[in-house]
């Protein structure tokens, strides 16, 4: 005897038209004698009715050509990268950018011009004799010709630290002009 | 664009023209400084090595005291002429042995100092010392040293400017 559930997939295969002829005889010869079968059978079918009818009032309510329409706009229209960068920000001059550039340069070049008045007035005063600060002190021989004598160069400090030059003669006569 | 080269040319013009103005400042300092004249003094020092006495005056030289001079145990001054260096004009100063010392002021430096000519001549001879070029600061001797007189040395120390001396 066949399980419940084999007769329930031949009821299926039956209600679907996938038996042979054969089978599909066999079958309703079998459920003339089962009211179960029958019943699932006619219930079966009353849902089938239902549900074209159902599907028969939705689809006259819609265009299928305007929908088909635009599936097909949608499919054909321009593919949007995902990855599009955002379009850059309009520029716009920044009120009084050019009254700073202006007053900067302006301002670098009275710099320079201060520093190299500053350079000058900081170099080495050129007036003032000995005794000015930052006057190097002492004595210092540039140049010397002993002519027939020999002679030796000395550097002596002086009180002050400074270093003081002297030029020693060998002499040779003693006491003559 | 324009009014930002004009500032710039504007400023850097003025900092030249400063510029130049100090340094031709100095230009005629300079030039002024090596027409005027200056004081001078010649210390003419009679140094020996036997014990004796010190002149007073010339304590305050410290320099006579350290070598090469502090083999010397007594030291005379026999004479100290003052005189006026005047550019390109030679200075003659007699020494006690018959020589002479010339002295000439070169020029006055940037800085301040002197830069002097020296010679020591013989009447009739050659130069003693033919040449000498010597830059000083006021106040601060150079020594010609080394000619023998009378059983000593003769010192010659030459001050430009002797006032502004610090010693």
């Amino acid at each position: 005897m066949e399980s419940a559930k084999t007769q329930d997939e031949k009821l299926q295969m039956l209600f679907d038209g996938e038996l042979a002829p054969d089978e599909e005889a066999a079958l309703r010869r079998s459920l003339e004698g089962s009211p179960e079968g029958s019943a699932q059978l006619r219930e079966w079918e009353q849902l089938r009715a239902a549900m074209k009818n159902a599907s028969a009032d939705w689809a006259g309510q819609i265009d299928s050509d305007a929908l088909f329409a635009r599936i097909e706009a949608d499919l054909s229209a321009p593919v949007i990268p995902i990855d599009r960068p955002a379009p850059q920000p309009e520029l716009r001059e920044v009120p009084g950018s050019r009254e700073r550039r202006v007053w900067g340069a302006a301002a670098i070049g009275f710099a320079a011009a201060a520093a190299i008045f500053l350079a000058v007035i900081a170099a080495p005063e050129g007036a003032a004799p000995g005794g000015s600060p930052g006057v190097t002190r002492g004595s210092e021989v540039l140049e010397v010709d002993f002519g027939a004598n020999t002679g030796t160069i000395f550097e002596v400090e002086g009180g002050a630290g400074e270093s003081l030059a002297v030029i020693w003669i060998d002499d040779e006569e003693v006491g003559l002009p | 664009m324009i009014l930002i080269r004009h500032l710039l040319l504007v400023a850097v013009l003025f900092g030249a023209s400063t510029a130049a103005a100090q340094g031709s400042s100095l230009a005629r300092s300079d030039r002024a400084a090596t027409v005027s004249s200056v004081p001078a003094e010649v210390l003419v020092v009679l140094a020996k090595e036997e014990p004796g006495k010190v002149d007073p005056q010339l304590k305050k030289l410290t320099a006579l005291r350290r070598p090469p001079f502090n083999s010397f145990r007594s030291m005379a001054i026999l004479s100290r002429p003052k005189l006026t260096l005047t550019p390109g004009k030679d200075a003659l100063v007699s020494l006690p042995n018959g020589r002479r010392v010339k002295l000439t002021l070169l020029r006055i430096m940037p800085d301040g100092r002197y830069k002097v000519k020296a010679a020591i001549n013989r009447p009739n001879k050659s130069d003693y010392l033919p040449l000498l070029q010597v830059v000083a600061s006021a106040g601060d001797p150079f020594f010609v040293a080394g000619q023998t007189y009378q059983g000593g040395t003769l010192v010659v120390g030459v001050i430009v400017d002797p006032k502004k001396t610090a010693q």
